[in-house]
């Protein structure tokens, strides 16, 4: 099996975790990724609000490079993918605007490549494929399940999974053997880019889903975006100040989780180093 | 945003502005009964990031009233996570008109709205379209030389949190072999646009 690859800005940038643990995971279940040759950045969260055209091609720009090699993409950052998903929608589904993106692009794209999530690629193996490659289970771990916004809205484009209640991430953290926490705010915004025009509405935001997780008895946050990884990982202490509250609740991507449970190495895939707050907590509960 | 609005006036002078958000957008505002769904889980509003609801921008587009539209923070503080539009009773993608209403003030450089997100969407740009993907380092030292407020609003992450974060930062710009994609894809569009 061989996908075409669209890392994106953050995963060679702050968030090689995620990076690492995809490629793992990807090694893992004897899938050989390509990565996109010269990629360049999907233009979220800024390309769409200058123009709606433009919104489109620059993402467009690297997507054609995977549809000319004939392959489906994976974009596991919840942003990229969801921009890659408009080009196609927009493509099939707008009279005219394929040859207005073939031009901004000056190449022909037809929006034939798939655009998988990282999360629907993985459960699209079946969770009994997922659960005989684990090598360390892990049991009794209490996980919550973080989706965030852009895998699951607005649904009639990103339809990973349910709008409202999605159970993906969850059945792939129950076939590493963990428990997956039941919770209400799956797929609650944790602010996204707002961070960097209003630190304190983000930061309230983010407080809500992990006080969430945190009153539901979580042990651990998984997410599957970037942005949300960096908000709720990086802000733990700046809650705790401004809220006079004391979370101190690990989150890390649910890829790092698999290739865990798969037989990497905490050192391989990021988990020891690749975030603000408290792993040492989760290491020594996994190991 | 208490003022009296004469309605009867505002509709004869300026009924075209939900037309030109539908031509725009393709979403029909006018189909908006004003439930109000759409602003009780918005997210960035219960945590006070907007001065005016979503229904009420909503209520603005079917009125007209563009001027006052354009000049909320509201347009600026979405964040596109279209928890309104999965809600929406009558189906209207609440989310793309708050992106459209965004692009219509850009083009006429209507900014005081939300100045710090026009900032952060400008200096965003610049660095995509000058090194291909984003440069964060470069990105956070221009975001806190050029929006207002936000100099200091990053310390209480904490020192082991910032150590951290120092470590992973890359300090030096993305490499690319053709750094100039995104230039190209933007120049292309402007002339794309500028046909119509």
């Amino acid at each position: 099996m061989r996908y075409a690859y669209y890392p994106g800005c953050s995963l060679h940038s702050m968030e090689t975790a995620y990076d690492r643990s995809v490629k793992a995971v990807c090694k893992h279940l004897g899938v050989e990724l390509w990565e996109i040759p010269d990629w360049v950045c999907c233009g979220a969260s800024s390309g769409h609000s200058m123009g709606h055209l433009v919104g489109l091609a620059i993402p467009a720009k690297s997507l054609v490079k995977a549809e000319k090699e004939g392959l489906d993409v994976l974009a596991p950052c919840a942003a990229c993918w969801q921009r890659m998903v408009w080009v196609n929608h927009e493509i099939n589904n707008s009279p005219g605007m394929k040859e207005k993106i073939s031009r901004a692009i000056e190449e022909e794209i037809n929006g034939t490549s798939k655009i998988f999530s990282i999360i629907d690629f993985l459960a699209s193996f079946g969770m009994d494929k997922i659960a005989q490659a684990v090598k360390k289970p892990l049991k009794g771990l209490k996980v919550a399940s973080y989706y965030g916004c852009y895998y699951v809205k607005p649904p009639k484009v990103a339809h990973v999974d349910d709008p409202e209640n999605p159970h993906l991430m969850d059945d792939l953290m129950q076939a590493l053997g963990a428990e997956a926490i039941n919770w209400p705010f799956k797929t609650e915004c944790c602010g996204a880019s707002m961070i960097f025009q209003d630190v304190d509405t983000t930061v309230s935001m983010s407080k809500k889903v992990i006080e969430m997780a945190y009153k539901a008895g979580a042990d651990v946050i998984v997410t599957a975006c970037p942005v949300c990884e960096m908000n709720l990982d990086m802000r733990m202490e700046q809650i705790n100040k401004k809220f006079k509250t004391n979370f101190k609740i690990p989150v890390v991507y649910f890829t790092e989780l698999m290739a865990y449970a798969m037989g990497s190495v905490p050192q391989q895939i990021g988990l020891d180093s690749g975030h603000c707050s408290d792993v040492q907590s989760l290491l020594a509960k996994i190991s | 945003m208490s003022s009296t609005v004469n309605l009867s006036a505002q509709q004869r002078e300026h009924s075209d502005f939900a037309e030109r958000v539908f031509k725009e957008s393709g979403v029909d505002v006018l189909k908006c009964y004003q439930c109000g769904k759409c602003s009780a889980g918005c997210s960035v509003h219960i945590c006070g990031g907007m001065d005016v609801s979503p229904n009420r921008i909503m209520r603005m587009v079917q009125l007209g009233m563009e001027e006052e539209a354009l000049r909320t923070r509201t347009i600026w503080a979405c964040v596109l996570c279209s928890t309104c539009t999965a809600r929406c009773p009558r189906d209207i993608d609440i989310a793309r008109v708050m992106d459209t209403l965004r692009i219509m003030a850009h083009k006429r450089g209507i900014t005081e709205g939300f100045n710090n997100a026009s900032v952060f969407h400008n200096i965003f740009m610049d660095s995509i379209i000058k090194y291909g993907r984003v440069y964060e380092a470069g990105l956070l030292v221009a975001l806190k030389m050029k929006q207002s407020g936000t100099m200091f609003a990053d310390l209480p992450i904490g020192i082991p949190a910032m150590i951290n974060v120092a470590f992973r930062l890359p300090k030096l710009p993305p490499k690319m072999k053709n750094s100039d994609q995104v230039r190209r894809v933007v120049e292309n569009c402007k002339k794309i646009e500028g046909e119509n």
